[in-house]
């Protein structure tokens, strides 16, 4: 058998030669290998380096050599040295990075705390580095993109070095209303209503609640609500203790409704969940500060280079958003002008990154009043942290749609957004605090763009100067029919 | 939409070949040269991009289609009258096995003859595009030779008997059951997890856990998940962000499948249709991108080639057609992103799903 399956690899050389990417010829070399009685693996591992010198892209080759030294036992500090030396040679080979950023978990795990979540599908991002690797792998990297600073081989891995696992799935915030006898809850990643496990606790009871999206096209949904049966809260001299379990992750968040009071929550705040320095390690600021620096060294040699503007804004968000607000809006200038074919996602980007500083602002100042004006959004996000916002302000913006999402402004009382180009209103929907509305000089054309509004019990004062819908000719009457609880319309 | 218009509009003077292009595509399903010999077993494939070029084109006018649509019939494997060979059942790519030519059943059972997953799908999607009904289909039979091929991991082997397996038959596997209707023909928890195992460090997708990522790939990743309904689920929305910001990163005129490597007319739909499922595609330059990909059309011979000054060939072909009416290039059928059809072979898709639905009145 071995000589006829050395016939074979010698039959499946000449192939490759002629065609380095032929699936078949690769799997086939794999498939003899696993049959041959005596394998000659150091004879395998040669052919995988003529073949990457030739060609250091070459996935098939790289799967195979992957392969190989599984089965053969290669050690991985072995493997790892392998990577130093191409990528000592070629600091652009993109391959040897992530060959690298495979091995190294393996040799320098970090050791987890908790078990991983038995909900959450396991990815590749629990795989993370030890503190002493890490250190080492920065100079590395730093060698690289100080060396090739336009090659994003190293940047790339130099990203991944940065990042953190995914947070603890949690309860972010729990809010009663007295007067709706509603309950939202909102968590960290989106859930489907159907699919999750909840149980609702009331002063110590469990209580049969139906959980519900805040809009039917938005079923995996952050916030969730749910009535209580009437008359279990609505009684203003009763205190009361909610607690709503998320069963399938072991967590919880109480909530108490004080007496006199008609409405209570209990929240983790943005700044407390760290959300926004979303991708990066928080333990050691002094190093992200070091990076920064190092960092911001190249970029002053290197001033048109995106990859050092993109990953300055990163370390200044990590450690600072609010501080370094000014500066990261400077950068985004510049990154739209060096990279200008990405513009419009970087103009993206930069608006997440406002609307995530005023998020913070409006955490800072202890208010439920959100306002974005003048900064050419085109889009919203984060909608899940303005649960417990009364009054919002987007005036003067790029905005076409108030998408499903918005309906998560569970206690919205006042919503402006004058001066967009709004023309769907389709998250305004059953808000049941919602008292006034501005839209002025949007471009809602037809009665039927304002139907959701109809959903919205509480709706007085509504602004509708300057759209296209006031030209139509009976549409005062029309809008007396589907608002009967508007008082003052403004046309 | 208007601003995107008036770009292209200032841009014409690189002109779109329309007429060579169909004129390529005839002449692909009429003779292939002799150095498509090897891809002979695929041979189902190369007439899916030329019928679904055409159908972009808006020209199946130009071509016999009940012809076709008998031959892909003919390459049907067929369960036999004791339904032995339920697991071998699907479509072949060609007749090159020799079996001997039928559009009806029952199969005859033959050693090595099976289905080929890629094929299944575009033989499927290449009915579809004539208009045909799939009433001939065996669903049974692909249904169940479908599931023969899923490994423990997830992923799916293409042929019965074995061989690479990985993250691009998935994809052909969704795209089978959400045309049958019938997601029976998969696990698709398992596939899922073979998905979220494919996320690489820097948030593309490689063709398996550990692989290197890769447009193509990251491509069959989301429009998998897409089809399947289960692309917020399967992902966080972080994970979605990254993802995103990977792909955006790979324009560089045209797109590129992997970071430092060149720019080819392919990627411009693998990533670009990547980037429309996933809500971003609008935040790409689309005039170099629509010059690039005219830098590779052949104005001789048609077709589009993977990079300039190449030979063109159907795949690139197709695929230079699929990216330009992705940025909407006039007088070009829109694609549906995920299923990588037109629109309008997808309406027809819906209307047989509908029509199946009422019909036999079960729930799906």
């Amino acid at each position: 058998m071995q000589k006829i399956y050395e016939a074979e690899l010698s039959f499946l050389e000449a192939c490759l030669k002629v065609n380095p990417k032929s699936y078949g010829s690769w799997h086939h070399r794999g498939w003899v290998s696993a049959r041959l009685p005596r394998p000659d693996w150091a004879r395998e591992l040669s052919l995988c380096d003529r073949c990457l010198s030739l060609d250091d892209r070459n996935f098939h080759c790289w799967d195979y050599r992957r392969m190989v030294v599984k089965v053969s036992g290669v050690p991985v500090d072995q493997e790892l040295e392998f990577s130093d030396r191409l990528i000592g040679s070629n600091f652009s080979n993109y391959s040897s990075w992530h060959y690298r950023s495979t091995l190294l978990p393996v040799l320098h795990p970090q050791t987890r705390q908790e078990p991983p979540h038995a909900s959450s599908p396991r990815g590749p991002q629990s795989h993370r580095v030890c503190e002493e690797q890490l250190l080492k792998e920065y100079e590395l990297v730093q060698n690289a993109f100080f060396t090739d600073p336009n090659d994003q081989s190293a940047w790339f891995y130099y990203r991944w070095l940065l990042g953190r696992a995914e947070r603890e799935e949690t309860i972010s915030c729990v809010y009663v209303s007295r007067e709706d006898e509603r309950v939202a809850v909102a968590f960290s990643r989106p859930i489907n209503a159907r699919c999750v496990g909840l149980l609702l606790v009331l002063d110590g009871q469990p209580l049969r609640v139906e959980w519900r999206s805040v809009h039917p096209r938005f079923r995996h949904s952050p916030v969730l609500i749910c009535d209580l049966p009437p008359g279990t809260i609505n009684d203003v001299t009763n205190e009361h203790n909610l607690t709503v379990h998320w069963t399938g992750n072991h967590t919880h968040r109480d909530c108490a409704l004080y007496t006199g009071r008609v409405e209570s929550w209990c929240r983790d705040t943005a700044t407390d969940q760290e959300l926004f320095r979303s991708e990066l390690s928080v333990e050691k600021t002094s190093v992200l500060q070091s990076e920064l620096q190092s960092v911001k060294q190249l970029q002053e040699l290197e001033p048109l280079n995106k990859w050092c503007l993109l990953t300055i804004i990163l370390l200044m968000r990590a450690l600072d958003p609010l501080g370094y607000e000014k500066e990261t809006l400077a950068h985004f200038q510049t990154l739209k002008e060096v990279d200008s074919m990405r513009s419009e996602y970087y103009s993206d980007l930069c608006c997440k990154f406002m609307i995530e500083n005023t998020i913070l602002k409006m955490e800072y100042a202890e208010v439920r009043v959100f306002s974005i004006t003048d900064r050419n959004l085109t889009s919203l996000c984060h909608l899940d942290q303005l649960l417990l916002v009364t009054h919002i302000n987007l005036s003067s913006n790029r905005l076409q749609r108030l998408p499903p999402q918005f309906a998560m402004l569970q206690c919205l009382e006042v919503l402006e957004a004058d001066n967009n180009f709004l023309e769907n209103l389709e998250g305004v929907y059953h808000l049941p605090r919602l008292q006034e509305v501005s839209l002025k000089n949007n471009k809602i054309s037809t009665l039927t763009d304002l139907q959701p509004l109809a959903s919205c019990p509480e709706l007085k004062r509504l602004d509708l100067r300057g759209n296209p819908v006031t030209q139509a000719a009976s549409v005062e009457s029309d809008l007396a029919e589907l608002l009967p609880s508007v008082t003052d319309l403004l046309l | 939409m208007a601003e995107e218009e008036k770009q292209l509009e200032e841009f014409e003077q690189i002109d779109f070949l329309k007429d060579r292009h169909v004129r390529f595509f005839q002449r692909t399903l009429q003779v292939l040269p002799e150095r498509y010999a090897s891809l002979e077993t695929t041979r189902l494939s190369i007439v899916f991009f030329a019928l679904s070029g055409l159908d972009v084109l808006g020209s199946l006018d130009v071509i016999d289609k009940d012809l076709i649509i008998e031959w892909i019939y003919s390459q049907q494997v067929l369960p036999t009258d004791d339904k032995s060979n339920l697991g071998r059942c699907g479509f072949r790519g060609s007749s090159h096995i020799g079996i001997p030519y039928s559009t009806k059943g029952p199969g005859v059972l033959h050693p090595y003859d099976s289905g080929h997953v890629a094929m299944t799908y575009t033989g499927l999607c290449s009915l579809l595009i004539l208009g045909d009904d799939l009433s001939r289909v065996n669903k049974q039979g692909c249904l169940a030779g479908l599931r023969a091929l899923q490994l423990e991991d997830g992923s799916f082997y293409s042929v019965p008997e074995g061989s690479e397996n990985d993250i691009r038959f998935i994809y052909c596997a969704a795209c089978i059951c959400f045309m049958l209707d019938d997601w029976s023909g998969m696990n698709i928890q398992k596939a899922i997890e073979y998905i979220r195992g494919s996320l690489s460090y820097d948030s593309g997708f490689g063709q398996g856990a550990g692989r290197e990522s890769h447009g193509g790939w990251t491509y069959c990743a989301i429009a998998s998940l897409c089809l399947m309904g289960r692309l917020e689920e399967a992902l966080s929305p972080r994970e979605l962000d990254r993802i995103r910001r990977w792909c955006i990163m790979r324009q560089q005129s045209g797109f590129h499948g992997r970071p430092n490597k060149p720019v080819d007319t392919c990627y411009s739909f693998w990533v670009g249709a990547t980037l429309e499922l996933l809500g971003v595609f609008r935040y790409t330059n689309f005039e170099k991108n629509r010059n690039f990909i005219l830098s590779t059309q052949d104005r001789l011979v048609g077709g589009f080639a993977k990079w300039p000054d190449s030979h063109p060939d159907p795949l690139h072909a197709y695929f230079g057609l699929c990216g330009l009416s992705l940025i909407g290039e006039p007088n070009l059928r829109k694609v549906h992103p995920a299923l990588n059809i037109t629109q309008g072979a997808f309406q027809h898709l819906q209307q047989l799903h509908q029509t199946w639905r009422s019909s036999c009145g079960q729930q799906h």
